[in-house]
């Protein structure tokens, strides 16, 4: 039971480490970024790159990583989700066709085989049964002081409430005298370097593949239905819920079942509670 | 343009020059007909390419001594991207559009059983470097009349079970005193078949208890929830059957630092490319492992290929797998058989082919043997037949052909040695550093 909670915990952290910079773009943007997962993907490549290839720190590693991914955030929102704002489904159409090219341009970098990352920080501790890496337990502190960081950005800051605002009601909000496409390349870029956080902090705990960006994304997506469009907190929980449930299942069930219980939740959600189960909040 | 310069020669009666300029377009027509030979395998996997690499360099070799029957040979090649579908199309290529004369293949089990009844149809000699499914020895015992144009120069399952339980015993249970084991396996008929043969072959010979089994999907990335499992259910140690993407449960076993010991089927630690592939995280661990191995000497005509290998190609794999191995020896003695054949023939080519024996030795020892079994013949340990099946030795010491596997292990230095069988060891079995004894 023991090992079961500590690896909950450590699971789910990383999990909501991976889905808040999708749930901001969802919920400011109102954009279903299926090139989120890319993100990931491609941070993780950086980080090998300058950490792993040419030797620098893992902590400068992990600052590149995350600049990169802000640049790709703001790069993509004015590349394409700006021209093609009015129409979801050609932007969301594009973001997809964009994860693909990315995996394409990765495998022309790197090559197709998988690679794994070294721990940014290594070491080990055993509780019981459980193995708890320092690598795993710092994206953890880390996802839960970013999630913090976030919460406390947009309650208390005036680009945080601009954003809140525009989340609301993007009408009002410009009404009201908020620049909308600052606030959204802001979004952007923030979701660009939290994803990139994840990603290295997923990449190093899992491994490095040109493929890799599909589950996170799953997970994002599945965290997004589930807890309700755009809620922090929301996300926070069902990060939770979808991490234990992923470890109950393998640790007491069947390995194999690990992520169809996930996706069941999703199902009933959508059918019992189409909104998810933290309804539609603003930030 | 041709014919016009022969009717200008011939209308201007220079018979000495139309001779010569139509025995020229004959010989041209001549040099042109080489031997083919179609490659069959994935184009983007290590072991394809292994094999793929070790019959262009036995191909260079032929071709620079003066081909075979008097031609160049010619290699061509059919992706099958380990799809069981692409395997049948790659193979209706090489028979139907390149008209091969004999096929090498580097396909992985399921693609092979693939397109095995097209060979029964296409009647095209063919060399199997990498399945080992005792299944389709079977076949050729049973239906020797349509399967034989078919060999396989990898001992075949049956004999490399009779290695896991050797190694068991000697190793496991006598050297390591373990008693329990929990098996971490991978969700495929590889891992299926692998099983068996632990569960059914291994313990029960060996004297070990499978606790428990945990079998996971391919798919999967985080085995944290799988170690802590397999720790729990207290078995000594983890026997893992892992072929697919098996560098992320080999690098999580070391960053876990999972205080078991772990040894297994494991095909990435086969590779030499496998300390790269896992930025260093794959020191502990052992596998079990067709030859010419990872870390195993060679005999001198073997480290030559090797070399070559290596002074020709800079991509992975930086090391042929075995089957790289197999692929250069095997095509060397098919096309020593096609000579002695005088072609392709499928009769006197496969008599000629069942004569092929080639002998390498270390030091004065039988160390490699590319030879066949008998059809009639039963290897006395396994009471079986192995018709066109490599001929193996299953038995100390032996003398009368390699053994079908050895064991091998990465050490945390990221170095490698054989610990298995004693004759070819050049290393000790050793736990890591993080599991206590």
């Amino acid at each position: 039971m023991l090992e079961i909670i500590i690896q909950g915990v450590l699971l789910s952290g990383l999990y909501a480490l991976i889905a808040v910079g999708f749930t901001l773009i969802f919920s400011v943007g109102r954009v279903l970024n299926l090139a989120y997962g890319a993100y990931i993907m491609v941070a993780g490549y950086i980080y090998f790159y300058f950490s792993q290839l040419l030797g620098l720190p893992p902590i400068a590693g992990l600052l590149l990583a995350g600049i990169l991914g802000a640049c790709m955030g703001l790069l993509k929102y004015n590349l394409i989700v700006k021209p093609l704002k009015a129409d979801h489904i050609a932007v969301e159409i594009s973001t997809l066709i964009l994860a693909v090219v990315l995996q394409s341009a990765v495998i022309l970098c790197f090559g197709n085989s998988a690679k794994i990352l070294l721990p940014i920080i290594p070491g080990v501790i055993h509780i019981g049964n459980a193995t708890v890496t320092y690598n795993v337990l710092v994206a953890t502190i880390a996802s839960w002081l970013i999630l913090i960081g976030l919460y406390l950005f947009i309650k208390r800051t005036h680009v945080g409430r601009a954003m809140m605002a525009v989340s609301m009601d993007t009408k009002g909000a410009s009404i009201s005298g908020v620049d909308i496409d600052k606030i959204n390349m802001i979004t952007w870029g923030i979701s660009g370097f939290l994803g990139a956080i994840a990603g290295v902090f997923f990449a190093s705990y899992t491994q490095l593949s040109p493929t890799m960006w599909v589950a996170p994304l799953i997970i994002a997506i599945a965290i997004v239905i589930v807890g309700g469009i755009g809620s922090i907190i929301g996300t926070l929980v069902v990060a939770h819920i979808i991490g234990f449930m992923e470890i109950i299942s393998v640790a007491l069930i069947s390995p194999q079942l690990r992520g169809v219980f996930t996706m069941l939740l999703i199902i009933l959600v959508l059918v019992i509670r189409p909104k998810g189960l933290f309804g539609r909040e603003e930030l | 343009m041709a014919l016009i310069l022969i009717m200008e020669d011939l209308m201007k009666f220079n018979f000495i020059k139309v001779v010569a300029t139509m025995a020229s377009f004959m010989l041209a027509a001549t040099a042109s007909a080489d031997i083919k030979v179609g490659f069959i395998g994935s184009l983007s996997s290590d072991t394809g390419l292994s094999t793929l690499r070790g019959a262009e360099i036995a191909i260079d070799e032929l071709n620079a001594s003066g081909g075979v029957l008097g031609h160049q040979i010619k290699l061509v090649t059919a992706d099958t991207r380990q799809d069981v579908t692409e395997g049948v199309k790659a193979y209706e290529y090489l028979a139907e559009t390149e008209e091969v004369d004999f096929i090498i293949s580097g396909s992985i089990d399921d693609v092979s059983l693939g397109w095995l009844p097209r060979m029964q149809e296409y009647q095209i000699p063919t060399l199997d470097t990498w399945t080992s499914y005792i299944g389709i020895i079977d076949m050729l015992v049973e239906d020797y009349d349509s399967m034989k144009p078919y060999f396989m120069n990898i001992a075949s399952d049956e004999a490399l079970a009779t290695l896991y339980i050797d190694f068991g015993k000697d190793v496991l249970v006598d050297q390591m005193g373990w008693k329990s084991t929990v098996i971490l396996q991978e969700d495929t008929a590889f891992g299926g078949a692998i099983h068996g043969l632990i569960s059914q072959a291994m313990a029960p010979v060996a004297g070990i208890e499978v606790v428990e089994t945990i079998v996971y999907d391919v798919a999967t990335v985080d085995f944290a929830p799988l170690y802590s499992r397999a720790v729990a259910s207290g078995a000594d140690f983890i026997y893992l059957i892992s072929s697919v993407n098996s560098q992320v449960v080999s690098s999580q076993y070391v960053k876990l630092q999972v205080p078991l010991g772990m040894t297994g089927v494991n095909v990435a630690p086969m590779g030499q490319d496998y300390w790269a592939d896992t930025g260093g995280m794959g020191g502990g661990m052992s596998t079990l492992t067709p030859i010419p191995a990872v870390g195993m000497k060679l005999d001198p005509a073997s480290q030559a290929f090797v070399d070559t290998y290596q002074a020709k190609y800079t991509s992975r794999p930086i090391v042929p797998h075995f089957n790289g191995f197999n692929a250069y020896h095997g095509l060397k003695q098919a096309m020593a058989a096609a000579e002695e054949a005088g072609g392709f023939n499928n009769t006197t080519w496969v008599t000629a082919m069942e004569k092929q024996d080639l002998i390498l030795e270390l030091d004065g020892e039988l160390w490699l043997r590319y030879g066949w079994w008998g059809n009639d013949e039963i290897e006395p340990r396994t009471g079986r037949k192995y018709p066109h099946n490599l001929r193996f030795d299953i038995t100390e010491p032996f003398d009368d052909g390699a053994p079908s596997m050895v064991v091998i292990q990465w050490y945390e230095d990221g170095t490698n040695a054989v610990v298995y069988p004693d004759k070819y060891a050049n290393g000790k079995f050793t736990l890591p550093s993080w599991v206590k004894k």
